[in-house]
């Protein structure tokens, strides 16, 4: 027996307690219907973004341990939990199932859940390799399934507004784009990660950077649009660890080149830098600041008090634009992730293109494959 | 007290188990194993142990999700002490390395007719949001009824024991579970969570009049010791709390008398629900800008007024603290 006793449900908001809802039923056409497979730390900010969409409904969580269902069901008010899928998809009858598993478990599980009928939204990195990539969408035009990947950050608010300032010509033409992930190693996953050398990620075949990279790199892919981009450079192993650590790569295109930098050695810190001919913009979407430079207009001396006049502005300008999200509840770590969701819902309610395509699915599974096997060539002195 | 026993521990190289092992190994026809994992340093806890008791311990080294590896470890052993813990994290970091090997460990405990199981839990597993203000918290009280709203490491403490309890009726393994307070002892700070909040450097002290559910780590591991090696108290349950300890004003005012400096203000105990009330509502009128952190759930279960009593422990193990409340504070500032 699988079904788990639903968990005591008492804190919806501070003020009144939930109603649940049954699990099955007829499903309201105006919503839909969710599920998470997969308990693990990254499902708390699925459960949480799901909770601010009015038109979802987590109908239930899944997890092979089940006291890790157990506690994201009594946490966010989910009415049922499961130890196997299948139950879970007979029982509760998702339209959407969230794939909140190991990376090395994504492909069979997500062509197995279209398989059984419903839409799959897929936390990256989408698959292990480009070959499973194409195994995971060859379903989903088979099954008429829809299928996401969780390249969240392109819908977050400062990323969505460069877009905007780049397509309204604020920095003229890209050419160059370099994106950097700090991700120290003695945070509580890193730490995990290198004390067990048997920890799944540790498993993948790029190792570290594979549960990681995809968020710098589909930020550069937003622009450099090469199937395969020319790369130089490496990944090298810190001295402390039997594995890499650090990966420093510069991918040339046909119009746009690029640098991805992962460090184990800097704080935690999730950078972009969009380079055009009239300017730059830098985006920090941890601190959810846009910092716009363009190429002074004055000559001499003079622009040496243009630049940091400039970085004034922009500074006065962020610091508003803060202050008055702050004031609307307007700033979330994952606000691009209910963004992505959103419309990923949409797209399944109204039948049309899902907001990530998936020959961009593919595109940067694929890079990231070039780029570990580079890397792999590299280190082992064949490059 | 003991004849011949062989015990076994899990967290022996941590906070309390450093301290645990020398006094178990004070005991004449103990020997102790203890399952560490490949990574952990040895070192510290032999530095402490004389020639004669290193003879007996030994050190099994592996994965607490590898059965095999349970399995030898807990071969031929008369009292498991269960204190690995996993202390931060995320609810789900904390489960995984919490409550599913203690489930792990139930099994080939069972398995292996393991002759007592110590279950080194907490005192924050009690449903303090629901007792009145400087009402006494003994064993008789419930555990949370709503632990979800807890802190993720309340939450999971409160799962692992009723985990462990439900295993226990449920096969017959003997179970013995201890209830710490706030373990404190040199190279861990004095102020914690209990006294107030930090913000950057500043202290904010919550309350603040009623004596702290602490305990010196010495303290305690020789209630854990007692736990594990006193006869017939199976299906007990001990609270461990150094009574008379002192409140938290005291506490801010006697580490800044020893030289830390401390900056704080003071919100008194009658405004902690409303101030908390008024996060909670922010936090969900802006659907989490403020993660709930707090909440008047969350307070009453750190902050509210409360006796706690280890008259079980006295009475049942006859535990008498070996250092005095001034002695423990001494020696914690010394280190």
């Amino acid at each position: 027996m699988t079904t788990l006793s639903p968990p005591s449900n008492k804190q919806a908001s501070p003020s009144a307690s939930p109603k649940l809802q049954p699990v099955t039923g007829q499903q309201p056409k105006s919503s839909v219907r969710v599920a998470i497979l997969g308990c693990g730390q990254i499902a708390d900010a699925h459960l949480s973004q799901i909770q601010r969409i009015k038109f979802a409904e987590t109908v239930a969580v899944c997890d092979s341990l089940e006291d890790l269902a157990y506690q994201a069901a009594a946490r966010f008010n989910v009415p049922a939990m499961f130890t196997d899928w299948r139950e879970m998809l007979q029982q509760a009858q998702p339209d959407v199932v969230h794939l909140a598993t190991p990376a090395h478990t994504h492909a069979a599980l997500a062509i197995e859940l279209m398989k059984a009928g419903v839409h799959v939204y897929v936390e990256k990195p989408f698959t292990l390799d480009v070959n499973e990539a194409d195994r995971v969408l060859a379903v989903a035009r088979e099954t008429g399934k829809a299928i996401c990947v969780g390249h969240d950050q392109l819908f977050d608010p400062v990323w969505l507004r460069v877009k905007q300032l780049v397509a309204q010509g604020a920095i003229g033409s890209v050419g160059f784009v370099e994106s950097v992930l700090g991700y120290p190693i003695n945070g509580q996953f890193g730490k995990l990660v290198a004390s067990d050398p048997n920890h799944s990620v540790r498993r993948l075949p790029g190792g570290l950077f594979q549960n990681t990279i995809s968020h710098p790199l589909y930020r550069m892919t937003d622009y450099l649009t090469d199937e395969v981009p020319t790369l130089i450079g490496g990944w090298e192993r810190n001295t402390e660890f039997d594995f890499p650590t650090e990966l420093h790569v510069s991918l040339l295109g046909e119009k746009v080149n690029g640098t991805l930098t992962f460090s184990t050695r800097i704080p935690p810190q999730r950078i972009t830098r969009v380079y055009g001919e009239k300017g730059t913009l830098t985006v920090d979407f941890d601190t959810q600041v846009i910092r716009r430079e363009a190429r002074p207009r004055l000559p001499g001396a003079f622009a040496k008090l243009e630049a940091p006049l400039q970085h004034v502005t922009e500074s006065v300008r962020n610091l508003t634009r803060n202050l008055w999200r702050f004031a609307w509840g307007d700033i979330h770590y994952f606000a691009g992730m209910k963004t992505l969701f959103e419309q990923f819902y949409r797209s399944i309610m109204h039948g049309s293109e899902p907001p990530i395509p998936a020959i961009e699915i593919r595109r940067v599974t694929h890079i990231m494959d070039q780029i570990f096997d580079h890397c792999r060539r590299q280190e082992g002195g064949q490059a | 007290m003991s004849t011949a026993k062989r015990v076994c521990l899990t967290g022996a190289t941590g906070f309390l188990g450093r301290r645990l092992v020398p006094r178990l190994l004070n005991e004449q026809d103990v020997t102790v194993r203890c399952l560490v994992r490949n990574s952990s340093d040895v070192d510290p806890l032999l530095g402490v142990l004389s020639a004669e008791q290193q003879s007996r311990i030994e050190f099994v080294r592996g994965d607490m999700r590898d059965a095999e590896y349970l399995k030898q470890g807990l071969d031929s052993c008369d009292v498991l002490y269960h204190l690995a813990a996993a202390l931060g994290g995320s609810t789900s970091t904390l489960f995984l390395n919490t409550v599913v090997p203690t489930r792990q460990l139930l099994d080939v405990a069972h398995a292996q007719g393991v002759g007592r199981f110590v279950l080194v839990s907490s005192l924050g597993v009690y449903g303090t949001a629901g007792l009145r203000n400087w009402q006494q918290v003994d064993e008789t009280c419930p555990l949370d009824p709503q632990p979800e709203r807890r802190d993720p490491y309340s939450f999971s403490k409160v799962r692992q024991e009723q985990v462990a309890r439900e295993f226990s009726q449920k096969t017959g393994l003997p179970l013995v579970i201890v209830r710490p307070g706030v373990i404190f002892g040199e190279g861990r700070p004095l102020i914690t969570s209990r006294v107030g909040l930090s913000v950057g450097p500043l202290l904010v002290r919550m309350g603040g009049s009623h004596s702290l559910p602490y305990t010196y780590v010495e303290n305690c591991a020789e209630a854990l010791k007692l736990a594990g090696l006193t006869p017939g108290v199976e299906g007990e349950t001990f609270n461990v709390v150094d009574e008379g300890f002192l409140t938290g004003h005291q506490l801010v005012r006697y580490v800044r008398r020893h030289g830390q400096k401390k900056w704080s203000v003071w919100v008194p105990g009658m405004c902690i629900q409303p101030l908390s009330w008024m996060y909670e509502t922010y936090s969900w009128l802006s659907s989490g800008q403020l993660p709930p952190v707090i909440t008047p759930y969350r307070s009453a279960a750190i902050w509210k007024p409360l006796r706690y009593s280890s008259s079980n422990a006295k009475a049942k193990l006859n535990w008498q603290p070996p250092f005095t409340v001034e002695q423990s504070l001494e020696r914690t500032i010394a280190g």
